[in-house]
């Protein structure tokens, strides 16, 4: 048959070029790159020309280039940052310093604005499916509320509408007696504090988590051989108790001696017994438990109580005066904190006589005996984790945390407004989970729990985590609003920067990178996540 | 080779070969789905190609109006080759028509404008007479009555028989039929067999990748096997049921036709 | 159904049998596991404190409410257990006292729902005051602790609210945008829906009226030549402001947004064959080797620290971006691009879009270039919305069968054709949900405008609080805007919905 076809080869050589698909599709593309080189290049050529009336590409030595331009990140802020997170701040740092405390903060709001909203959104999902009709038609006001207004709105109205007409200070709100104050100056909460010992807490507690893996284990192997199941899950869980807790007691039994107290020669004791009886002498009681009643009763006065009160000398946020306190608050000794910024002034204080009790390592102390005569050293013990809680020092709160109305402004918006988002997500997840679905579980046999664990949960999941990711990345994106709050976030100090720099093709350079590389970080972890759940699938 | 287009052969006279296939391979990454497949069709034939699922058999046809690129051989169509030249393409396209496994009929668009799209913006006819052709061909399909609903209100085998119209009413010379049947149910596959019976009757060039047996053995002029991605057997649709030559033919035919 | 069959245990109500047992009600309600009836106690708690608490404050309407709990539930129990409901106690029993922790969480619930709304009304209403006097509005919200909304705050400034600084004498223009378009809406809400329109003169016409009618309000608003002109001038920048801003920066942006989005969503998809790997390698070589010898080798001499020296050799990258080019784009340079502008308008905060507009965007120009606030944020939300408009484009382009494409290639069309008449009306019409959906986020988003100095709807609420009259009322104006968003986007979220069923019906 071959001889009657017309010769035609492949033929590539014969077609002109401009009708070869492989040539026109290249050249469509070079055309294209072309148009975008172009653009971009008279966008350059503009911004080089605006950027050197400026000066702003400057180099030391005259001469102008790009790198130069960020040569400006070394020079002093000279601006103030209102709040910090993990590293400290101060005027006379530099720009980058600025611009990286700013990250910092967007990463805290980041994080305990992801965590939150998970919970909140989680929870609000599940109750718009309750069979309550109440819980579900709350929940989808809630949901419609926040979804249909805007961000920034919410954020206006919560500093401004709430959070900063809440009562000044000394009138502080406390939902349900809790030791939480609610105040024109922010949320005050009481804190963990970890102490020294607790490294060998965490230990134990390390221990148990692997001690119950492996039971964990173990019993599982051996529902499967005796073909019936046993309360694994109590046996886990009463093993991790036990360990924990017994861990609990060896490091504050161990612990005894590492914490000290420096008593003036104005307070002699021995131990916390000892204090004890100097403040029973100094109010003139038998128990300091009755003195709350003796002051209302009018048998004391307030002000008796105040001046007898043991001043307690201390560096701010050291943790040891939060275990003192603690256990000052415990046995009904009243007492005052002064906090000192550096630590010479606290042991000049001390040393003039200004202080009863001066709290800090025990190196430290050692030292400032050496310095006053008369000075004792007291042991007292001390737990491996203590709640910071918040009290009223003069005008403002000492321990716990603090969140500041701005950070709590941005915290508690972006967490609304995102759980509303996410119990949207968790609906349409656990509602995709076809009811068929559960009663083949049913029919299986499987307990209410493993039906949840094994068989809607990994399904849902799948739903859930893409649309999840995208929340995630929402919520990072709008703490950018931090601005209209006034919380110093990544945006804002970068803001400040340019503002005060002048630099601003930099600075945007830096913020659109950092924001960009937030979300390829978290896309990335979600999808590695995303990836790991579906192969269950195949 | 560039005379083979400016002459453009139109002879309708038999025996001229109208579709001419030489070694041609194609690859999808490292499997290799059509090994050196050779194969010429004269004008006016009917040809159906057999095989098993994955065998290779769509993906040739879909190479021959290039909706699948070949990468190695020659094509050659109406004397047009069929090269990475884009006005080639077009040409074998206004050439050849198609018919899909799923229809593949616009369901934005009314049965009439699904017909008459192609006329009216490929081939610049006037809107009247795209429309009256297209009700020709509706006439022709035997649904005239549904030109002005839209694909989702009809049934699978209205729908087929649409989509034959739409080709048809571009007046190609060659037909390719991609298992056409295959999506129907089984009251729907009699008229739809019908009009491609009717079809061949005519004087179309058909190539057809078909499971039905009854219409291969009665309509076709010749049987093409295919397994692997090679023509394994060429023959008669008489000595294709009754004698075939080839043992993979006969493994086949006895896995069809006793069941 | 476990007592039936136990006769000495059958008791009757009014001549039905009741049907309950203590044991199984005890072990279903309370004891079938720890954690219920720990849940349970504590729900007790919290009942009896909200409740005493509420009848401390409002103990008439405490009383009562719990009265209705107790008579309802009761009918209901009693129902249950004669197994005789009539609706309202199947209604009951289904939603609100499904169990005895239901139960109790539906009086709690109800304790606190009307308490908040009893706060709430007192603040919005009753407590509140109305005039636009405020000297009177003082006089009046002195005599409530806590003082109620001050209205006339939100009343006074109504029109800066809608209209901020819009010339007085000018309104006209306004009311005609807003007639012409509301005119358009009612017989489209016909026209557009009806099959028998489908070609007609009457559809073309109301159709062309559409694409016309943001041309018109544009000149409208804009206004064009001096004082005498029968529509002047304004400049922008100070004539629009408020809830007309709002609109029209949301409005503008989703419309000019469209073509980009269509072509970046097309781009990212685009199937061109891409530009062959030798011709990158070979040009990302050179590239390299240029910027090793013109940047690299000088640099390396002047860097005084190690990182200096090891940051200098950046070049390095060059052919590894090429490798991820050719390896995720196949040298598709159109998808390149197009990924890029979208992934990184996606990536950043609009805020931060709408800063570089205000900030940078006479950079970007030649040097001596003015152009008015309004428009670059007007050109950075529609960019911005290009990049959120292509992805759901993009989705509607997938959700398309592979068929519709061969299709449209084996009947002849060109790549044009094939977008313009098979692609392109169906991708699009896929996604107007999402479409409705973003313009809703959009007509959110476009508050952000108040951060960058331009005075929108919520820029004008800022505003009240620093006039003399009404010093630090905050609330008030904010609640209002809630509303009107509120109601704005339930209104376009409702529409959407229906459309949606509507597109779902009309295909296949």
């Amino acid at each position: 048959m071959a001889e009657i076809t017309p010769q035609v080869s492949t033929g590539q050589e014969s077609i002109p070029f401009w009708r070869d698909g492989r040539v026109l599709g290249v050249l469509a593309q070079i055309a294209f790159l072309a148009a975008v080189i172009i653009a971009t290049g008279w966008i350059l050529n503009n911004v080089l020309q605006n950027m050197d009336k400026l000066g702003a590409f400057r180099c030391a030595d005259g001469s102008s280039s790009f790198v130069c331009g960020f040569n400006f990140l070394r020079i002093d802020a000279q601006f103030d940052i209102g709040e910090t997170t993990i590293i400290s701040y101060d005027p006379s740092d530099a720009f980058s310093r600025a611009i990286l405390v700013g990250a910092l903060n967007t990463i805290r709001v980041a994080v305990f604005g992801i965590i939150l909203a998970t919970i909140l959104g989680t929870l609000a999902g599940i109750a718009r499916l309750s069979s309550n009709w109440l819980i579900s038609n709350i929940a989808k006001w809630y949901v419609d509320l926040m979804r249909n207004t805007p961000l920034l709105l919410q954020l206006f109205f919560l500093y401004f509408g709430v959070i900063l007409l809440l009562p000044p200070i000394r009138e502080a709100v406390q939902p349900f007696g809790l030791p939480i104050y609610m105040s024109q100056r922010g949320i005050d909460l009481p804190w963990p504090v970890f102490m020294s010992s607790a490294r060998l807490w965490i230990g134990f507690v390390v221990l148990a988590i692997f001690l119950t893996w492996i039971l964990w284990v173990v019993l599982g192997r051996r529902e499967i051989q005796l073909g019936k199941s046993t309360n694994r899950t109590g046996w886990a869980f009463l093993t991790f108790l036990l360990v924990a807790v017994v861990g609990w007691f060896v490091a504050t039994a161990t612990s005894g001696n590492n914490q000290v107290v420096l008593a003036a020669n104005t307070v002699s004791a021995a131990d916390l017994a000892g204090l004890e009886s100097v403040m029973q002498q100094r109010l003139g009681v038998n128990d300091l438990a009755s003195v709350s009643q003796a002051v209302s009763d009018g048998t004391l006065t307030q002000e008796a109580v105040d001046t007898a009160a043991f001043t307690v000398c201390t560096l701010r946020d050291d943790r040891s005066e939060v275990n003192l306190t603690a256990q000052l608050r415990k046995l009904n000794m009243p007492y005052s904190v002064k906090a000192f910024n550096r630590e010479n002034l606290v042991s000049e204080a001390f040393a003039a006589g200004d202080c009863d009790l001066y709290i800090a390592n025990k190196e430290t102390l050692a030292a400032a005996q050496t310095a006053v005569s008369g000075a004792t050293l007291i042991p007292i013990g001390e737990t491996p984790v203590r709640f910071s809680i918040p009290s009223l020092q003069g005008l403002n709160f000492t321990g716990g945390y603090k969140l500041t109305p701005n950070f709590a402004a941005i915290l508690v918006g972006l967490v609304l407004y995102t759980g509303a988002f996410i119990a949207e997500i968790v609906r349409a997840g656990i509602q995709s989970v076809a009811k068929g679905q559960s009663e083949a579980a049913r029919a299986l046999g499987l307990s209410e729990g493993q039906r949840l664990r094994l068989v809607v949960l990994p399904q849902a999941l799948r739903v859930i985590i893409p649309p999840l990711t995208s929340q995630y990345l929402n919520l990072v994106k709008n703490s950018s609003l931090a601005i209209a709050v006034g919380f110093p976030d990544l945006w804002t100090t970068s803001f400040i920067t340019l503002n005060q720099s002048g630099q601003s093709v930099q600075v945007f350079i830096i913020v659109m990178a950092s924001y960009l590389s937030f979300s390829l970080l978290i896309s990335f972890l979600l999808n590695w996540y995303n990836q790991r759940i579906s192969l269950v699938e195949r | 080779m560039t005379q083979a287009k400016t002459e453009e052969p139109k002879s309708f006279g038999h025996n001229e070969e109208i579709i001419v296939c030489r070694n041609v391979r194609k690859w999808y990454g490292d499997f290799e789905a059509l090994k050196a497949v050779s194969l010429t069709v004269k004008q006016g034939e009917v040809v159906v190609i057999l095989g098993p699922s994955g065998s290779g058999k769509s993906t040739f046809i879909r190479c021959i109006n290039r909706l699948e690129e070949h990468q190695e051989g020659d094509i050659v169509v109406d004397g047009i080759p069929l090269t990475h030249d884009v006005r080639n393409i077009a040409e074998i396209r206004r050439e050849v028509g198609m018919v899909f496994q799923q229809f593949n009929l616009f369901p934005h668009l009314t049965v009439l404008e699904n017909i008459t799209l192609a006329p009216i913006h490929v081939r610049k006819w006037a809107r009247e007479k795209a429309e009256e052709r297209a009700m020709h061909w509706l006439g022709r399909v035997g649904i005239p009555e549904q030109a002005n609903k839209y694909p989702g209100q009809l049934s699978g085998g209205q729908q087929q028989r649409v989509a034959i119209a739409r080709t048809l009413t571009m007046e190609p010379n060659i037909l390719l039929f991609d298992e056409p049947t295959s999506a129907l149910d089984p009251e729907m596959i009699k008229e739809v067999l019908d009009v491609m019976r009717d079809l061949a009757q005519t004087g179309y060039t058909i190539l057809a990748v078909t499971h039905e047996m009854g219409f291969a053995r009665t309509v076709a002029d010749r049987i093409i096997f295919m397994d692997a991605g090679q023509i394994v057997e060429e023959n008669t649709p008489e000595n294709f049921f009754t004698n075939p030559e080839n043992e993979r033919t006969r493994l086949f035919l006895n896995q069809i036709l006793h069941h | 159904m476990t007592t039936i069959g136990q006769n000495s245990n059958m008791r009757t109500f009014r001549g039905r049998e009741v049907h309950f047992n203590a044991r199984q009600f005890v072990q279903e309600n309370i004891t079938r596991r720890w954690w219920l009836t720990l849940w349970l106690i504590i729900l007790v708690y919290l009942t009896g404190v909200v409740t005493w608490n509420q009848l401390a404050a409002a103990p008439v309407t405490t009383a009562l409410l719990f009265v209705l709990w107790a008579v309802t539930l009761t009918l209901t129990a009693v129902n249950e257990m004669t197994r005789h409901h009539n609706s309202t106690t199947q209604w009951l029993r289904n939603n609100l006292y499904s169990s005895l922790t239901n139960a109790l969480i539906t009086l709690l619930l109800v304790l606190l729902i009307v308490a908040g709304l009893r706060g709430f009304f007192a603040w919005a209403i009753t407590h509140a005051s109305f005039t636009t006097d405020p000297e009177a509005a003082a006089v009046i919200l002195e005599k409530f602790t806590p003082p109620g909304a001050n209205w006339g705050a939100v009343i006074d400034n109504m029109r800066n609210l809608l209209v901020f600084r819009w010339p007085r004498g000018e309104d006209w223009r306004l009311w005609f945008i807003l007639i012409w378009s509301v005119v358009l809406v009612i017989p489209s809400q016909f026209i557009f829906r009806r099959e028998a329109f489908r070609k007609s003169l009457i559809r073309r016409v109301l159709t062309g009226l559409w694409v016309l009618t943001p041309i018109l309000s544009f000149l409208l608003l804009r206004g064009v030549g001096g004082a005498e002109s029968l529509i002047p001038e304004v400049n922008p920048d100070q004539a629009w402001g408020g809830f007309l801003l709002t609109l029209v920066i949301a409005i503008f942006a989703i419309v000019a947004s469209f073509p980009l989005g269509v072509l970046l969503a097309l781009g990212r998809r685009s199937q061109i064959r891409g530009v062959p790997g030798w011709f990158t390698y070979g040009a990302a070589g050179l590239l390299t080797a240029v910027a090793l010898f013109t940047s690299t080798f000088p640099g390396l001499s002047s860097a005084p620290t190690t990182a200096g020296k090891v940051l200098a050799f950046w070049p390095v990258l060059i052919p590894l971006v090429a490798y991820l080019f050719q390896r995720f784009f196949k040298g598709n340079v159109v998808a390149l691009f197009s990924t890029i502008y979208i992934e990184t308008i996606r990536g950043v905060p609009f805020i931060t879009v709408l800063f570089m507009s205000i900030i940078l965007f006479p950079i970007f120009l030649p040097p001596g270039t003015e152009v008015l606030s309004t428009w670059r944020v007007m050109v950075a939300a529609a960019l911005f919305a290009a990049a959120y408009l292509a992805e759901n484009v993009r989705g509607g382009l997938q959700s398309l069968n592979k068929g519709q494409y061969e299709a449209a290639d084996a009947i002849g069309l060109n790549t044009f054709q094939k977008y313009r008449f098979i692609i392109l009306p169906q991708a699009l019409r896929a996604v107007i949900p999402a479409i409705v959906g973003q313009f809703i986020g959009l007509f959110k988003d476009t508050t952000l405008i108040a951060i960058v100095g331009l005075v929108e709807f919520l820029g004008v609420a800022n505003l009240i609080t620093a006039q003399p009259d009404w010093l630090g009322v905050r609330r008030e104006p904010y609640v209002f805007i809630a509303i009107i968003y509120f109601v704005g986007s339930a209104v376009m979220a409702g529409y959407s919905r229906r459309l949606e069923a509507q597109l779902g019906v009309g295909q296949r």
